[in-house]
């Protein structure tokens, strides 16, 4: 069922997003299909300039996570807003291990805890964070468990041993 | 109890000091902890200290089939389990590209909006005991058990591409039963608590999330909507059969603990028109499309939000192309409205902490996953 074409507001976002974070790509997404409007590929130089705006423009943070591809993460921040046309915005950082990220939550205090449970669960440490620590794991584990080389993942590679 | 003459000048001055609500406290709905750094009775700082209950679902998601993990996402939100299987139904179904037919979405829609009624009973009857008033409690207590016992006799949980069971004719009826019941009863609500002064005097002016406030905190559910903001993803991003249905969102202005308890109590009543006309209207046809036992979604990713009876979750799912997700992330609307708490709090005495931290109704196993 319908949701939110592309309509005005997401031209106005997309033109604003190419003038604030020109090194940016900007890429449009079928919503039915991945559920998200418009996905900006960036590094993380530009990371503050697109959440300032994304604030001015009345969005909110609705959440930060990262994906371990073994040699590098994605840092995915999502944006949606509480207004009439609702549409949600995609922000996917490439992160090398050598870099490290900074915090948003000067702009978004939501961030404090993001970023906290990102650090948490993958080990990723934010540059200017008041206050990084463990959230949800105990404060004494040397481990960042959703990291893709912690414990035991694809633990059957045959689906058929399943099946008897 | 000490003698005076042993208190020195020094630690008279020392006025400040912390106190540990919870872990194990009868108003943190479960294993929550809240270190409340006090001055007298007045709050200065609250800083919640979370993940008591982390099971690793997420972890537990990169190493087994889409198919193993349909159990887990309603043990996230253990009282909005209905809701949270739907979604995640929906996120997989949303990355394959399943139609779902028509008579399964009308059942999930009415089950979910069952759990949101049941849910909703424990967030504003527990804000209640959470005050001192512990009938309203048992009322609602009675009023979910029928829920419960509607949703038991079908456990018609979501499978990818429709449902498990067709709903029978019991429960039709029982279910048509239970909204007369409920309508009669929500004039007894009125009367038991809200004409109550103490409960008013409790709520009101207390805990005023701003909608500047909701927004720095992403801030969504009932306790968004007291706040004056209309954001419901069953409207905004309309997912399953809700668009045929008429329905409103209910708000109120104030933002206080009054606002957001009188916004559930509104809720259940919308839900119960989704659901009478869900019943009236229910096509008839198959509850489940040709799905493969084991699907295989092609290689990407996706984003699919809902909303659940505390706000908007999500669930994001990376796929590699195998018949196990590569990565499943939750967002957990408890998560950011408890973090809410550290900005609302200060200035607050003691008991109206409580009275917060109940009015915005989180769920800790959902907070933790």
């Amino acid at each position: 069922m319908p949701t939110a074409e592309p309509t005005k507001p997401l031209e106005n976002i997309r033109n604003s997003l190419v003038q604030v974070i020109p090194e940016a790509e900007l890429l449009d997404r079928d919503y039915q299909e991945c559920g998200y409007h418009l996905e900006v590929r960036l590094v993380m130089r530009g990371m503050r300039r697109m959440a300032r705006e994304m604030k001015d423009r009345r969005f909110f943070l609705e959440t930060i996570t990262a994906v371990d591809f073994l040699e590098y993460f994605h840092l995915i921040y999502l944006f949606t807003t509480y207004n009439e046309a609702s549409f949600r915005v995609m922000a996917r950082v490439k992160l090398l291990p050598e870099v490290r990220p900074f915090s948003v939550w000067t702009i978004y205090p939501e961030a404090i805890w993001l970023e906290r449970e990102v650090y948490d669960f993958f080990g990723i440490r934010f540059e200017g964070h008041p206050d990084l620590k463990r959230i949800i794991n105990p404060d004494d584990v040397d481990y960042f468990p959703l990291l893709k080389n912690f414990g035991k993942t694809k633990f059957t590679t045959d689906i058929d041993d399943i099946l008897c | 109890m000490l003698n005076p003459k042993t208190i020195d000048d020094a630690s008279i001055d020392q006025r400040v000091y912390q106190l540990n609500l919870g872990p194990q406290h009868p108003s943190t709905h479960g294993v929550m902890h809240l270190l409340v750094t006090l001055d007298g009775e007045v709050v200065l700082k609250v800083e919640p200290v979370i993940g008591y209950s982390h099971r690793g679902h997420e972890k537990m998601a990169e190493n087994r089939t889409y198919e193993q993990f349909l159990p887990n996402p309603a043990r996230m939100d253990y009282l909005s389990g209905m809701i949270f299987n739907h979604g995640y139904c929906m996120a997989v179904e949303k990355l394959c590209g399943i139609e779902v037919p028509r008579r399964a979405e009308y059942i999930r829609v009415i089950t979910s909006e069952l759990n949101r009624i049941a849910s909703h009973f424990i967030g504003a009857m527990d804000y209640a005991m959470g005050l001192g008033a512990i009938t309203p409690f048992l009322w609602g207590w009675d009023d979910r058990e029928h829920i419960l016992d509607l949703l038991e006799g079908i456990t018609s949980y979501g499978r990818f591409g429709g449902v498990r069971n067709d709903i029978t004719r019991e429960f039709y009826d029982g279910t048509r039963r239970f909204i007369d019941r409920l309508r009669g009863r929500f004039w007894d609500y009125e009367n038991l608590i809200n004409q109550n002064i103490i409960f008013i005097k409790r709520s009101q002016d207390v805990g005023v999330i701003t909608k500047e406030v909701a927004l720095d905190y992403g801030v969504t559910g009932p306790t968004l909507r007291g706040s004056g903001v209309g954001y419901d993803v069953r409207k905004r991003e309309p997912y399953s059969a809700y668009p045929e249905f008429t329905f409103e969102i209910p708000t109120r202005e104030a933002g206080d603990c009054l606002a957001r308890y009188q916004v559930r109590m509104a809720e259940m009543e919308q839900s119960l028109n989704i659901i009478e006309q869900a019943l009236d209207h229910l096509p008839p046809g198959p509850i489940r499309a040709k799905v493969p036992r084991f699907v295989t979604p092609p290689e990407g990713d996706c984003y699919c939000a809902f909303e659940s009876a505390r706000g908007a979750v999500g669930f994001y799912i990376v796929s590699d192309g195998s018949r196990i997700p590569y990565r499943i992330k939750v967002r957990a609307p408890s998560f950011s409205n408890l973090f809410v708490l550290t900005e609302i709090c200060p200035g607050h005495f003691l008991a109206d902490v409580i009275a917060i931290f109940g009015s915005i109704d989180v769920t800790v196993p959902e907070i933790d996953r």
